[in-house]
């Protein structure tokens, strides 16, 4: 019983109903293509040069190496073909290879994806404050000064609470500024304000403006806790974390787009992907700036773990931080306070105290004492860098 | 024995592809996806188009498709080249003051804009020059460039004409992009105009202008505001407005396939294509059914999980939200949680838009088609290899073109 199928030669559109013969030789064999009406030869293919073309699931596409691009051999029905396949072993052969080759692409492909992942994951908080270092410092007050306007409009204009740079407690808080950025060589002069607000929380921007609200001042119960959330505050300044996160995000959502392929970075899933590593650096940042406000209390006299305290106090972690811990921005504030005791340990003793007993009070009476009774405060999860 | 049909009588373009088929196909594709990091896509939409292609039959000939994931994959990484500078203006914008940044947001959305026009039309190009018939390939030639500028300038005059001028920039694209089309030595023609559309374009323009005044004004009297929640029952003119404007757009959208589609040309072989608005419809209305029952039974199956994974939290019949998060322990599980629960329901939407939209709209198209004097091809050559483009470039990072 001949086989016949329809061939296409690849040179013009006309269609030939042909009859297939398979011509056994020693070693190899011949496919036989002749007209299916008068029988004459059209063509013969080779079959080593025999390969399959993927088509329709009840359809053979047969094509041959040296052939015309588009020549094909089409038969159908499910018992032809498995007769086709069982006389040409070699094509079976051919496409497991081709398989076995598409697989070992989507293979390398996919390893080498995880190895630019895992360069990011690894490289890019080290990469991004290299960056930042190259970022004049220029660019990064103008930066600051645009942030620093958007909070005045976002959050209804910023009202200082003593404007007067001489006073007692403006002085005492720049001494203190100069003390804990001594020997980060930081090219930003540090700018500390203490601002009106009923949100207990504390800032830094990019550019050296720390902003410590009033109703978090009100909170604090000793220096030692003002003086640990401030010092940590100056540490996000002195590492220029407000730039490199900018930077490390970016690198994120560029990273996020390229998985996905969607360069546009609209898709929840670049959002969710990119705040998990987002907070993964933030949360790096946050521990950075902890030590170094355990280091500013190698210099003077205050516990820096206190800084935990005044946090705790605005905001526990409750059931439901812990189980998004991979999304917060912050560490679980008991892995913070142990951290903290452990870099305060070996603390020397006899230092300065930050601020006298006189100087503390000016700073507490800053913004006229207790505001803060007014209305419920939000945790806004203390203290944030950008 | 050449082919034989008679004179002149239409031939029916048949598609033979069945959802069930193609839902395999991308269940397999989507399993995929995950240990690929995505990066199966390429695999997938090769698949995907090979489903599409070798289910249509014309004239007892399939389409084939002879592009491979490789080629898609290395468009995509040109494509990336493209995009970083790009990606790197933006970031740099979004640290200047709000002026300069909104100016350099519109600049570079403008561009997308006019980067799509470049995009849809290199796509097509990839797709032409990737089908066989009769073992003859179809080429496109023309200056994606210059299809870009043309798509720019049209949407311009679109925007100043409130849309009126759609029907003529239709029919200039349209014509654009069929003039260009070759199949084998063989040049497509194209005689639509935008007479054929107007009619029916004003019409609709009409329609959605009457239906949507009718529905905002009649939510606004009953107590729907910018500035305050009104209740439910105030939205819902709202809503059938809305749906109501959509099926008005998707008859048109029938109409205008119906009627450009037809006024193609090859050589002598002429073809028709009938899309009735009402079948169109009828696919996005049961592809919002099946979303309503895919989403259910997700819900369901979630719901079922959770109990399993937390019990405690559900007993006593109510939900106890704290006693649900302590039940999770440890934020790993709860993150595998949110990201499977998220990609299942990406994955629930895109099943079944691609199983009701993609096919439907194909299957229609194809089975509303026929061609009359197709044996006027038998004479057609094949022209030299086209192997200059490298995958769909920009066209797959900015997501266009279907199929």
């Amino acid at each position: 019983m001949t086989i016949v199928g329809r061939y296409y030669d690849g040179q013009s559109a006309t269609v030939h109903t042909v009859a297939l013969h398979y011509l056994a030789e020693y070693d190899s064999g011949t496919l036989l293509i002749g007209d299916a009406a008068d029988g004459s030869e059209i063509a013969r293919w080779a079959a080593s040069d025999l390969y399959l073309v993927p088509g329709r699931r009840d359809e053979m596409r047969l094509a041959a190496s040296g052939q015309p691009a588009g020549a094909r051999v089409v038969v159908r029905g499910a018992d032809t073909i498995a007769r086709i396949r069982a006389t040409l072993p070699v094509l079976g052969t051919k496409q497991r290879r081709e398989t076995t080759r598409q697989r070992r692409l989507a293979v390398t492909a996919t390893l080498a994806l995880v190895a630019v992942i895992a360069t990011y994951l690894y490289g890019v908080p080290l990469l991004a404050s290299r960056i930042v270092g190259l970022v004049p410092p220029a660019w990064e007050l103008r930066l600051g000064a645009t942030v620093a306007s958007q909070l005045q409009s976002s959050l209804g204009g910023l009202q200082i609470c003593d404007p007067d740079p001489g006073s007692l407690a403006n002085r005492a808080l720049t001494r203190f500024g100069q003390a804990a950025m001594a020997q980060s060589g930081s090219p930003f002069a540090l700018d500390i304000n203490i601002v009106r607000s009923d949100i207990p929380n504390a800032f830094a921007l990019p550019g050296g403006q720390v902003f410590f609200l009033s109703a978090l001042l009100d909170q604090a119960q000793s220096p030692d806790e003002f003086a640990g959330v401030l010092a940590h505050e100056i540490g996000h300044v002195a590492h220029r974390h407000g730039m490199e996160q900018l930077i490390s995000s970016a690198g994120t959502g560029a990273l996020i787009g390229f998985i996905l392929g969607d360069m546009t970075g609209i898709s929840v899933a670049a959002g969710l992907g990119s705040t998990i590593i987002d907070a993964r650096f933030s949360r790096d940042a946050e521990r950075q700036a902890d030590a170094f406000a355990a280091q500013v209390a190698h210099r003077l006299e205050f516990d820096a773990s206190g800084l935990v305290d005044l946090l705790n106090r605005v905001g526990e972690d409750d059931d439901f931080a812990r189980a998004l811990a991979l999304l917060s921005t912050h560490p679980l504030t008991d892995d913070r306070k142990a951290a903290l005791d452990r870099l305060g340990q070996d603390r020397p003793s006899g230092l300065e105290p930050p601020f006298t007993p006189a100087e503390w009070q000016a700073i507490k009476a800053m913004c006229g004492g207790a505001l803060d009774q007014r209305g419920t405060p939000i945790n806004v999860g203390a203290t944030r860098t950008k | 024995m050449v082919m034989q049909h008679g004179p002149g009588r239409p031939v029916p373009v048949v598609f033979t592809g069945t959802r069930p088929e193609l839902a395999g196909l991308l269940l397999r594709g989507y399993a995929l996806l995950l240990p690929t990091i995505g990066l199966y896509r390429f695999w997938l939409l090769t698949w995907k188009r090979r489903f599409y292609w070798s289910n249509t039959e014309i004239a007892g000939d399939n389409l084939e498709y002879t592009g491979n994931a490789m080629q898609l994959l290395v468009g995509f990484l040109i494509a990336v080249a493209v995009f970083l500078p790009l990606y790197a203006m933006v970031f740099y914008l979004s640290t200047q003051s709000n002026q300069a940044a909104i100016a350099g947001y519109g600049i570079i959305g403008i561009t997308l804009w006019f980067l799509a026009g470049y995009a849809i039309y290199r796509a097509r190009d990839f797709r032409l020059s990737r089908t066989l018939w009769r073992g003859i390939r179809f080429d496109q030639t023309g200056n994606g460039w210059a299809y870009a500028l043309r798509r720019f300038g049209w949407s311009l005059l679109l925007t100043a004409t409130a849309g009126l001028a759609y029907p003529f920039m239709a029919a200039s694209l349209w014509r654009y992009r069929y003039v260009h089309s070759w199949y084998g030595d063989l040049r497509f023609g194209f005689l639509g105009s935008w007479k054929q559309l107007a009619l029916p374009f004003y019409l609709t323009y009409g329609a959605v202008l009457v239906v949507g005044g009718a529905g905002l004004g009649i939510s606004v009297a009953l107590g729907v505001s910018t500035d305050s929640l009104a209740e439910p029952r105030a939205y819902l003119p709202l809503v059938i407005a809305a749906l109501l404007i959509g099926a008005l757009a998707l008859r048109y959208q029938a109409r205008e396939l119906s009627a450009m589609y037809s006024s193609v040309r090859l050589g002598g072989a002429v073809v028709t294509v009938t899309v009735s608005g009402r079948a169109l419809i009828w696919q996005y209305v049961l592809c919002g059914l099946a979303l309503i029952g895919a989403f259910a039974v997700l819900a369901i199956g979630g719901l079922v999980v959770l109990g399993v994974l937390a019990s405690e939290a559900f007993a006593g019949g109510g939900f106890d939200l704290e006693v649900f998060f302590r039940q999770m322990q440890g934020s790993l599980i709860t993150l595998a949680a949110i990201i499977f629960g998220y990609l299942l329901m990406l994955g629930a939407f895109t099943l079944m838009t691609e199983l009701f939209i993609g096919l439907g709209f194909w299957r229609l198209i194809a089975t509303g088609a026929s061609i009359a004097g197709i044996e006027s091809l038998n004479a057609v050559r094949a022209r030299g290899e086209d192997k200059a483009l490298a995958g769909e470039g920009l066209a797959d990072a900015l997501n266009v073109g279907a199929y």
